[in-house]
């Protein structure tokens, strides 16, 4: 029976989702819908009607059922698919607010909430101030809240001294809500209010100065739990808030005020593991405050709030270096998240004494812990950590920070990490220790380079030709002559590489070929390699290219010519209009300084993408003379893209004083 | 910032494009709030990359030779691989208790279950399942699979190799671990060979229904703290496609503070004793083999 009744909602649902919104009679099978048992029918009949032609005849219906007293899931049905109907429901439900029911006035002032529409700010204003229903001036208010508007906020205020405590609950939460916090004298009166103080914490969270700092300080004190987190609350906020020079006067106050309550650092221990984010976000700034290495753990705990984590690295930076072996101790504990912000943290505290504890990390951690293990070993300045780290130079994930760790460490024992070096070349390490070792032992190393360029593993083979002429120009050059026509894609590349870096204009002829290798990567890195060396001869060759479809060999061709010096107006016409945004915007720098892309930058700022428009700003901005000006104005005023508009008002204040 | 000095900062034109760039090829939507979060994920790239800004790494993974390669490894470092055996041990109840009995029933027939961990991350979830599966001793004699897939290749590889350390067993009752694991190493343990036998992965992009072709239709699906990577359409394409491959009457089980309000209305909401759960309707369309 029970699956019956199932497969029959089943079929109801679905025949609502394959309705035909636009025929006749639709609007009325989906406001039936609406007063389906189902609400799955009447979230399908909900989304229906939204879609539904004739959207004012929609929004009357829907309004109408919103009148059906005894139908509570076909109202809340209605009162959901007009908060999806955008403006046009604005009308009509500011007419409702007049209507004689204050039960369908609530409901009017609740979806205006929800539709946010600015238009409506003046009459949930008249409601929320003159309405004789308190329920319906308590929804005007919270709708206010996420209305916003100048008018709202300070008809808010005015409300904060309306005998009811509820309508003056709701203006407080609507003021936070809009981030707009009442003077401050006005915040204090409400503190002492029990039923408005968590709210007036709120609010007070939104000054960021030290004088409402110390009020927090004294909420920190108070007995109740509930005025403890609330302040907490707060000062999260406000941390968030204030500008950087005064962060360490509010933070003093805070120590002051916790250092005169000694129960302080187990209930930020609880705030930092309860559920609530704006708790957490305080109860760092508490324990920045306490410095407790006991609490880094908590502390790191914190970043699986992902976007508390530059909080959480302020917090445990104050904290002193036994906070390093708090969390190593605590590694293996830790979620991904909080080991993630340990690891970076105990990178920056380690010294010579935690190498044994970070060697064990190197046999029992998984591959993120192995390679904080790594980056700290390099930090520690002993030679104990060259061995476990030269152990790690085949490994194909953690060579490369080992390599990097034990060029940290050559400052110290360059002898014995050559050696190291040396020796894992020898047992098949990865290239980059090849690369480390002439970085760490010079020249001495060139015959060892020399060798390797002629080994089997075209990964050493690549490595050792760019290596070569990092130390050896000419020989580099040689090598890399000869390594054009390996076999593996890979060396061709470094070989190219190398020839762009070290070689001048003479090797045209090489690159030309390198231009029509098989492998893409070869001919991408000729590309660069032409515009490095100066190659000029190659440059009709770029200019054929500039139009290829694919970006990558476009951008190039364009950064090619422009380092030659060698692009010309007709073939900069062609690059801003390639499909690939960030050829144009290559384009457009290249030609930044010329009169030609000054007049194609002024084209530009019509462009469909934000960044190319943010470019062509900034060329203006360079470049543009007063004549740009007007053009400049208009886009700014037509602008919708945040950082564009950044760009532009950036170009109109640079243009408007030349 | 403390320990951030002689780095690159990232700025919002760079946050913007790179933001964009990921959330085109995946789906993953890194909010406005989580700049620092992406810049401090991704300097360890610039820096094994010998890139010194952002814009430089932007046209990388746009231009270079390698990238493909390289987008794969930013999304592996942009997303969070945290997750442990017996996570969230109500639902897993639930699970066990009660969803378990009904499919046992439902699949009498052909003795075949599938489960689909979408977004196992390194296979913590995965192995859980079949752990659970195991102890339940209802499936002994079926053709029983846990598939496994996610979008990072290194946590695959991870999860193949089944080996863990103290922080995924943080969860796991003793006596769970005793039984599933054998001991490899000092803080180290591996998933025992029967388990491993129920458990098989490949690697998926949930935002490209072409890549789930290979997915077998699954009895029930494990998509826990996925779509919280995900914006409103992203999240609304992945449950059209579990929709699609759950066989009717199929489960989807969702993360703890995870619901499908104003997702879908595709599923039923199932109340089970210990928990909630989506249902596939019996009827319900779509379906790919």
């Amino acid at each position: 029976m029970m699956e019956e009744g199932r497969n029959a909602e089943e079929a109801r649902y679905r025949a609502l989702l394959e309705l035909d919104v636009s025929a006749a009679g639709a609007r009325e099978t989906l406001v039936a819908g609406l007063h389906d048992e189902s609400w799955r029918v009447r979230r399908a009949a909900a989304d229906g009607l939204t879609r539904v032609p004739e959207r004012d005849k929609v929004v009357e219906r829907l309004i109408s059922v919103l009148g059906e007293r005894d139908e509570t899931g076909a109202r809340n049905a209605a009162a959901e698919s007009l908060a999806g109907m955008g403006a046009e429901a604005v009308g009509p439900l500011v007419r409702l607010l007049g209507h004689v029911d204050p039960d369908q006035r609530k409901f009017a002032a609740d979806i205006l909430g929800q539709l946010g529409q600015p238009q409506a700010e003046d009459a949930l204003v008249q409601a929320m101030m003159q309405d004789t229903d308190l329920n319906v001036r308590v929804a005007a208010a919270e709708a206010l809240g996420q209305v916003g508007g100048k008018v709202a906020a300070r008809a808010l205020e005015r409300i904060l001294y309306d005998p009811e405590p509820l309508l003056q609950l709701s203006a407080l939460e609507s003021l936070a809500a809009l981030r707009h916090p009442p003077p401050l004298p006005e915040v204090v009166r409400l503190l002492g209010n029990p039923t408005l103080k968590r709210s007036a914490y709120r609010v007070l969270g939104l000054i960021p100065q030290v004088a409402a700092t110390e009020l927090v300080c004294r909420g920190l004190g108070a007995e109740s739990r509930s005025t403890r987190e609330a302040a907490l609350v707060a000062l999260g906020t406000q941390a968030s808030l204030a500008e950087p020079s005064l962060r360490p006067e509010m933070e003093a106050a805070v120590r002051l005020a916790l250092k005169r309550l000694p129960e302080a650092v187990g209930w930020v221990a609880s705030a930092l593991e309860s559920d609530d984010i704006e708790l957490k976000a305080g109860a760092l700034v508490a324990a920045a405050a306490l410095r407790e290495p006991q609490l880094a753990p908590l502390v790191a705990e914190v970043a699986q709030e992902e976007r508390l984590m530059p909080e959480v690295m302020r917090t445990l930076a104050y904290f002193g270096p036994e906070t390093g072996r708090e969390l190593l101790a605590s590694m293996d504990r830790l979620s991904f998240p909080a080991r993630e912000v340990a690891g970076h943290v105990l990178v920056e505290l380690v010294d010579a004494t935690f190498v044994p504890e970070l060697v064990q990390m190197l046999d029992w951690g998984e591959v993120d812990l192995k390679a904080v293990a790594v980056q700290a070993l390099g930090r520690t300045s002993s030679l104990e950590a060259v061995e476990p780290l030269a152990q790690l130079l085949s490994h194909p994930e953690l060579a490369g920070p080992a390599v990097r760790a034990l060029v940290t460490l050559a400052a110290h024992f360059p002898k014995q990490v050559v050696q190291a070096l040396e020796s894992a070349l020898e047992h098949g390490a990865e290239p980059v220790v090849l690369s480390a070792l002439v970085r760490v032992g010079g020249t001495a190393m060139l015959p060892l380079v020399r060798r390797t360029a002629r080994e089997a593993s075209v990964p050493l083979r690549a490595t050792a030709v760019e290596v070569l002429a990092a130390v050896d120009p000419v020989g580099g050059l040689e090598l890399a002559r000869q390594s054009l026509t390996d076999e593996s894609p890979r060396v061709r590349t470094a070989a190219v590489r190398v020839l762009g870096q070290v070689g001048d204009k003479t090797m045209a002829g090489l690159l030309k070929q390198a231009l029509a290798d098989e492998a893409l990567e070869v001919r991408l890195a000729a590309l660069d390699a032409v515009g490095e060396c100066g190659a000029l001869e190659r440059v009709a060759d770029l200019e054929a290219l500039v139009p290829h479809p694919d970006g990558a060999i476009a951008y190039r061709a364009v950064q090619a010519l422009a380092r030659l010096g060698a692009l010309r107006d007709e073939v900069l016409r062609k690059a801003v209009g390639h499909g690939d945004h960030e050829v144009v915007k290559a384009a457009l720098m290249a030609g930044a300084a010329s009169s030609e892309g000054v007049s194609l930058a002024v084209g530009l700022l019509g462009h469909a993408s934000w960044d190319v428009r943010a470019a062509a700003a900034r060329v203006l901005g360079d470049s543009g003379g007063p004549e740009c000006l007007p053009a400049t104005r208009a886009a700014l005023a037509a602008e919708m893209d945040s950082l564009a508009r950044r760009a532009l008002v950036d170009a109109v204040e640079r243009l408007s004083g030349r | 910032m403390p320990f951030d000095t002689g780095r690159p900062e990232m700025t919002a034109e760079e946050f913007r494009l790179l933001r964009d760039f990921v959330y085109g090829h995946c789906g993953i939507l890194v909010r406005d709030d989580m700049k620092y979060v992406m810049q401090r994920r991704l300097w360890p790239r610039l820096e094994a990359l010998g890139l010194t800004d952002f814009s430089a790494y932007y046209r990388y993974l746009r231009f270079d030779a390698q990238r493909r390669a390289e987008l794969e490894t930013a999304i592996e470092a942009l997303t969070t691989h945290e997750t442990y055996f017996f996570r969230e041990p109500r639902q897993l109840k639930a699970f066990s208790e009660e969803v378990l009995p009904q499919l046992e029933r439902r699949n009498a027939r052909t003795k075949r279950l599938r489960i689909w961990s979408a977004g196992c991350s390194s296979g913590e979830e995965a192995y859980t399942v079949a752990m659970l599966l195991k102890d339940s001793g209802r499936f002994e004699g079926w053709d029983v699979e846990v598939h496994g897939t996610d979008i990072s290749r290194r946590v695959l590889a991870a999860a193949r190799q089944g080996e863990y350390g103290p922080s995924a067993l943080r969860a796991t009752p003793p006596d769970k671990v005793a039984r599933y694991f054998v001991h490899v190493g000092p803080n180290r343990v591996r998933v025992r060979d029967d388990i491993r036998a129920w458990v098989s992965f490949g690697h998926h992009n949930l935002q490209d229904p072409d890549a789930a072709l290979h997915i077998t239709r699954p009895d029930v699906v494990f998509c826990r703290n996925v779509m919280i990577y995900f914006d409103t359409p992203a999240r609304q394409r992945v449950l059209r496609l579990i929709y699609d491959k759950l066989v009717p009457g199929g489960y989807l089980l969702l993360g703890h503070s995870e619901n499908l309000i104003n997702l879908s209305a595709d599923f039923e909401l199932v109340h089970l004793r210990s928990d909630l759960v989506y249902r596939k309707p019996e009827l319900g369309g779509g379906g790919s083999p």
